[in-house]
């Protein structure tokens, strides 16, 4: 098994990840899409199979969070529990059902080149430069289109913060001192606000789809041999997919619910 | 860019992401859960609504067999009264009707004995105008006879005792 690229470019000094902003706004797309076509016609009497399904979706998001919260504050989250839960479950899957890659040979372009070999340092770009070179003149440069964007730690540490700084500015607009006191006056504390969560909650999910992706990536690269263990594999992709996103999901919750919950 | 191998962090993808998932959440709230959370907070309420009424009706019901029973009630003292009444003054009626025949019966025999006695006074009189008149004649013809009073003396008186007796 090779190297697998994506394609990135720098814009104002920050580097963007052409395949997984393809994936981010696809699962935006979906998880938008399925929503939007099953909340249509809602009935207030008896509802329909879809309004069942997206009710039931309703319920279980809710039934998750009333466990940390009182049913106030569990309506106000139901937005974000929703999109979250689905958001992840979705863009989890996605890379299950899918894998497009492109092989390249030869020659390419200087601007293809470069962005295939993005990196921190120049040395680091330097050394990224001659594999991909070496690769083009041998077995071909793996070029990664789809994947789970759950599987980039910049997607899961983009969620973790849009919750983590969500719960804050909650806890501050509660009670700015009561946040403080929690915060700040207690060096655990300290510790699992600004260290412990903001690591633990994205990486969890980074960890576990990525070594996902590549165990796919490695039995895909294991020819008819690996078919059976890669099915195997794929049908507890599925089962880990649905996992991680009600484990964040819930985690997200009980963070949440630790900075707008009344001290006991 | 933090990179580790082939793991690596980018601060333009993870603000993408930020931005992406934040718009995200606004259509979300505003096309899909908005709408769901208005729907089942009315069932809720409907369904409340159908339970208070519900409630109101079985309460207005229990009134009302309530009400049902004490009228019936009513009616049913009201018919024994009736019935009492009616029984009573048939049998006050009657027992008017036997007082009356009975005093109609009690003059009717006054009335009859009364008469009776008129009667026997009238036919006593009339005996005695008879026994009178047949005295005289008895005398006048004893008189023809033997005008010895004194020899027809106890005759007469025997006679006219004998007549007293009778009468």
């Amino acid at each position: 098994m090779g190297h697998h690229y994506t394609l990135r470019f720098e814009l104002g000094g920050m580097v963007f990840d052409i395949a997984t902003i393809l994936m981010m706004v696809l699962t935006a797309l979906l998880v938008f899409i399925f929503l939007f076509v099953m909340t249509r016609k809602l009935e207030t009497g008896v509802p329909g199979a879809k309004q069942n399904a997206v009710e039931w979706i309703f319920d279980f998001v809710k039934n998750v969070t009333s466990g940390y919260m009182d049913h106030k504050k569990v309506m106000m989250m139901m937005t974000l529990g929703i999109t979250l839960f689905l958001y992840i479950f979705i863009g989890n899957q996605l890379g299950v059902i899918a894998n497009v890659t492109t092989v390249h040979k030869g020659e390419i372009s200087e601007s293809v080149m470069k962005m295939l070999t993005i990196a921190p340092t120049p040395e680091a770009e330097a050394k990224k430069r001659a594999t991909v070179e070496h690769e083009l003149g041998d077995k071909g440069a793996h070029v990664i289109w789809w994947k789970s964007p759950t599987a980039t730690p910049s997607v899961t540490f983009g969620l973790a913060l849009v919750v983590l700084l969500y719960s804050h500015y909650l806890g501050i607009k509660k009670s700015p001192g009561g946040w403080f006191k929690h915060v700040f006056l207690n060096p655990i504390h300290i510790l699992e606000e600004f260290i412990i969560k903001p690591l633990t909650l994205p990486l969890r999910l980074f960890g576990n789809l990525f070594a996902k992706e590549i165990m796919i990536a490695f039995l895909l690269s294991g020819g008819i041999l690996a078919a059976a263990p890669l099915f195997i594999w794929l049908g507890y992709s599925v089962f880990v997919g649905a996992i991680q996103a009600f484990i964040f999901l819930t985690l997200s919750m009980v963070y949440i619910s630790q900075l707008v919950n009344d001290e006991h | 860019m933090v990179e580790f191998g082939a793991v690596s962090l980018e601060w333009g993808t993870l603000l993408l992401q930020v931005i992406i998932f934040v718009l995200l959440l606004i259509v979300v709230s505003k096309y899909a859960t908005g709408p769901i959370a208005s729907v089942l907070e009315k069932r809720r309420a409907h369904v409340e609504n159908e339970l208070a009424t519900a409630e109101r009706n079985h309460k207005e019901s229990e009134k009302l067999l309530a009400e049902q029973r004490r009228l019936l009630d009513e009616a049913r003292a009201e018919s024994k009264a009736i019935i009492d009444r009616a029984a009573k003054q048939a049998s006050d009626e009657a027992s008017k009707i036997v007082a009356e025949a009975q005093a109609a019966s009690e003059r009717m025999k006054a009335d009859a004995s009364a008469e009776l006695a008129r009667e026997v006074e009238k036919a006593k009189l009339e005996l005695r105008e008879q026994m009178t008149g047949l005295s005289v004649l008895l005398a006048s013809k004893i008189i023809e006879k033997e005008l010895d009073e004194a020899a027809q003396k106890s005759t007469v008186d025997k006679f006219l005792a004998q007549v007293g007796d009778r009468l």
